[in-house]
């Protein structure tokens, strides 16, 4: 199929700041197996493939210069979420604040997702947003568990753009499908991903897919980075081969040297390295176990506007690394007392996800949570709901040292350690301010001092009676990445 | 309304007591506040209101009645939830009973068992207190509540950690002269500021323990007191506030203290600079320097220099909790507000053996919940 399919209108891309360096699996295992990957990416303990999805999707709106109110459909792709059912693109569109009348639909089943949800998104009417993140996990001696990284990316996609400048034009694509069965999978019930390590039999099938989708496409034509599913750093090299891409062009097109096998979320990835560089055409094979590959041209006269977050600025030895990822972690201690049932927390998704206050209707003064009386002037006369901005400043604040987190918090601080709990003052968006407990993430264990300026950030809460919680935390401004 | 006086008071020793039930914890205290009123009868007693958190989830529902007929004491018995201001404000609520002339003789107390529970099962109970739905999901208990107010005034005043660990100090050395002390030893400075950080700024040593421990406190009208050693309740006073600290216009102060201060000593006639003794809530250092300030004891931001001075010494102009105060005479959350009145009692009929101040006349109890949701401030004075 030829002809233009959609636009592109921005790229998002994220990836947690720890890494794990091979040389350090290496040292403590006595090998590394994961051909061509230099370290991987590690979510920090309070990051799961939802919340990379909302870190990199907001990065894809910024991009693109789309508002979220504009957006009509959500496609979410992993195969990584944290629950095997549940509808994860509602959680997203809270996180995000996504229409609640938008479409969505949710891709996973293999790594080929991603392909999967542009599909659908390049189908839809109007624009669309495709995320596609995961967390992949496997036994820590084998190949798979040891390229596993992490990472989000998302792409703002439309059927047509006003400013054709800016943007990238699907201009083909194809699928191709050829059943492979025991080359890589996971068990119904289980956390890692594996296969039978049949290596000539694994390559051909990734190789023979991936080429087949590429001549349905009717070849690799000349592009300048071609984002191939990089289940290790080695494989997409091997493919390009086979199809007649340079080994440049694959470089360009693919993190995973860096961050490892970020599964479904790969050629997104990829995409964003690949547009951050300038490249015109780019060729874009996802691939999923089993098999089945899609391919899709992109062409952009001009730079197709990407934020991304992608490097990583913390390394982790191995131990250190096993930690976060929860090897340490005995889960939550019984007890009783304080608790906030599953339907109250709901209740207020709305300020957990996205900070929205309140001003008070008799004396205009904000108020966070927007309910009860006014603390201000103690009228009950009502809110106008208004979102906070997500840069605040510090007025109080505290480090929780290990051993003095709340029950629901002990999981947490058994994987990152400390962390900081504070009152930030979040300006609305109309002069004012609202006071807001949150927690810090920390990078190194060193608090933002009062004063101190931070931004919110979507993280993991704690889990209770089997449900995630998710909600707004802060980073400080001098600790983000850039 | 006629006057309202403290005729006997009692506690148990503060501590940890594996052996003993928070019913026979209860008992004991009431045993020693009759005793202490010339070995009054229990059925004198009109009605009892009886302060406790719950801690551990025993006996949530009805433990007033469970502990009071367990002490023999057949009354009507109302139970007091304000965290740790529940049996200040039982005494308050005894105070009301007696001057609206409805009971001539008020048994009004608090117990709470901590002791029996894990380490982490202890946690989900210290936090309930906090505001739960928000304070708490950001990861903090009481300690880090407390600790984000220490941040601020750090930030605002001229003061420092080692401030903090001068209330430690001076409390641990009053409690080292209280046989009833859970940690009744004393510590320095440099064991104060050098201690385990629990949380930023606060060390272990700026922190209360948690405790297991009863009191019990007889507020009867003037013509009962006539015959016994009696204080007079000169004035009481309480406020509520905002449950999460985030909710309050400030951090630097517990206005819910200030307001209930105001209360007492409007209702009393007597000014802060008429104080002998104070009995204040320490459950954590600066929660101490907080009260000074809100009490009128010093200017705001001036508490640093009225600890360094000396003046809340044991043989300073205003001595600040000479039982040891939370931080070594201990916490045990729903005896706590009694068990200052008890020491101020003891303090002001001349009871108060070793740590007996000279020229006591006027004591006051300050006794908060939570991190100041709830406040109550008490005032006695002793009979000429």
């Amino acid at each position: 199929m030829s002809g233009p399919h959609g636009v592109v209108l921005g790229v998002g891309g994220y990836a947690p700041r720890f890494r794990l360096p091979a040389a350090a699996v290496e040292d403590a295992l006595g090998a590394f197996h994961a051909r061509g990957v230099e370290s991987v990416a590690v979510p920090d303990a309070d990051e799961d493939s939802l919340t990379m999805a909302a870190a990199a999707a907001e990065r894809a709106l910024a991009a693109a210069g789309t508002t979220v109110e504009a957006v009509e459909a959500l496609f979410l792709a992993a195969t990584t979420l944290p629950y095997e059912e549940e509808a994860a693109p509602a959680r997203l569109a809270s996180m995000l604040g996504v229409s609640e009348t938008a479409r969505t639909a949710q891709f996973g089943g293999s790594t080929a997702a991603g392909g999967e949800a542009l599909n659908a998104a390049l189908d839809a009417d109007g624009v669309a947003l495709v995320v596609a993140a995961d967390a992949p996990r496997g036994a820590t001696d084998e190949a798979v568990g040891q390229a596993a990284g992490a990472g989000a990316g998302a792409l703002v996609v439309a059927p047509e753009a006003a400013d054709a400048d800016r943007v990238g034009e699907v201009t083909e694509l194809a699928s191709f499908t050829a059943a492979y069965p025991g080359t890589r999978f996971r068990e119904r019930g289980s956390e890692e991903t594996t296969g039978l390590g049949v290596t000539a039999y694994d390559r051909q099938a990734y190789r023979e897919t991936v080429a087949g989708a590429v001549d349905a496409l009717g070849g690799p034509g000349e592009p300048d980075a071609a984002a191939l599913q990089a289940p290790d750093g080695d494989l997409p090299f091997r493919a390009g081969r086979a199809i007649g891409v340079n080994a440049d062009a694959v470089s360009a097109g693919t993190v995973a040297a860096d961050v490892g096998d970020a599964g479904a979320a790969s050629v997104f990835l990829g995409l964003a390295s690949a547009l951050d560089d300038g490249s015109e055409e780019t060729l874009l094979v996802p691939y999923g176990s089993g098999g089945v590959a899609h391919a899709f041209r992109i062409r952009a006269d001009c730079r197709v506007p990407v934020r991304q977050t992608v490097g990583g600025d913390r390394t982790l030895g191995f131990a250190g690394a096993q930690r976060r990822r929860g090897a340490f972690d005995s889960g939550v201690p019984a007890g009783g007392g304080a608790y906030v049932s599953v339907p109250s927390y709901r209740r207020t998704l709305p300020q957990r996800h996205r900070l929205v206050a309140g001003r008070c209707e008799a004396c205009g003064s904000l108020a966070f949570p927007p309910e009860g009386a006014c603390a201000h002037c103690s009228a009950r006369d009502g809110y106008e709901h208004v979102a906070l901005s997500g840069t605040g400043t510090v007025e109080a604040v505290t480090t929780i040292s290990q051993g003095g987190a709340p029950p629901e918090f002990v999981p947490q601080q058994a994987r990152a350690g400390e962390y900081a709990s504070a009152i930030v003052a979040f300006q609305g968006p109309d002069g004012g301010a609202a006071s807001v407990p949150v927690q810090v993430v920390l990078a190194d264990g060193d608090a933002p001092k009062i004063g101190d300026e931070v931004v919110a950030v979507k993280r993991v809460l704690y889990d209770q009676e089997g449900v995630r919680r998710y909600g707004v935390k802060v980073v400080p401004v001098d600790a983000r990445r850039p | 309304m006629r006057d309202a006086y403290v005729i006997g008071a009692g506690q148990t020793a503060f501590g940890a007591f594996p052996d003993e039930s928070y019913r026979s914890l209860f008992a004991t205290a009431v045993d020693r506040a009759l005793e202490g009123a010339d070995g009054l009868e229990p059925r004198t007693v009109d009605e009892a209101v009886v302060g406790t958190l719950g801690v551990g989830g025993r006996q949530i529902g009805l433990s007033g009645p469970a502990v009071t007929e367990y002490a023999g004491l057949s009354v009507p018995t109302t139970r007091v939830e304000n965290a740790c201001a529940a049996s200040g404000y039982a005494i308050r609520n005894a105070v009301q009973a007696v001057k609206s002339g409805m009971a001539d003789v008020v048994l009004a107390g608090g117990f709470e068992v901590m002791s029996d529970v894990s380490a982490d099962a202890a946690k989900y109970w210290l936090g309930v207190s906090g505001e739960t739905e928000w304070e708490r999901l950001t990861g903090t208990t009481f300690a880090g509540t407390y600790a984000q107010m220490a941040s601020a005034y750090l930030d605002e005043y001229d003061a420092t950690v080692d401030d903090l660990s001068r209330v430690a100090v001076k409390n641990h050395a009053n409690g080292a002269q209280n046989p009833r002390a859970h940690l009744g030893f004393e510590c320095s400075l440099e064991e104060a500021s050098g201690g385990s950080v629990v949380a930023d700024p606060l060390t272990l040593y700026h922190c209360c323990p948690t405790s297991d421990g009863a009191a019990a406190v007889l507020v009867a009208s003037e013509d009962v007191a006539e015959s016994y050693d009696a204080a007079r309740i000169a004035g009481v006073g309480a406020a509520s506030d905002r449950v999460g600290v985030f909710e309050r216009d400030t951090y630097t102060s517990i206005p819910a203290s200030a307001a209930a201060a105001e209360a007492a000593y409007e209702m009393s006639g007597l000014g802060p600079d008429d104080v002998d003794v104070a009995e204040v809530h320490d459950c954590f250092a600066i929660a101490e320097l907080l009260a000074y300030e809100d009490l009128g004891f010093c200017e705001r931001g001036e508490a640093p220099a009225l600890l360094r001075a000396g003046d809340t010494d044991l043989d300073g102009a205003l001595p600040v909790n000479v039982s040891g105060g939370l931080k070594s005479k201990g916490h045990p959350i729903g005896a706590t507000g009694a068990g200052q009145v008890v020491e101020l009692y003891k303090q002001l009929t001349g009871r108060a053996g070793d740590r007996q101040l000279a020229d006591a006349d006027v004591g006051l109890a300050h006794n908060v919940g939570g991190s100041g949701g709830a406040a109550v401030v008490t005032l006695l004075e002793a009979e000429p």
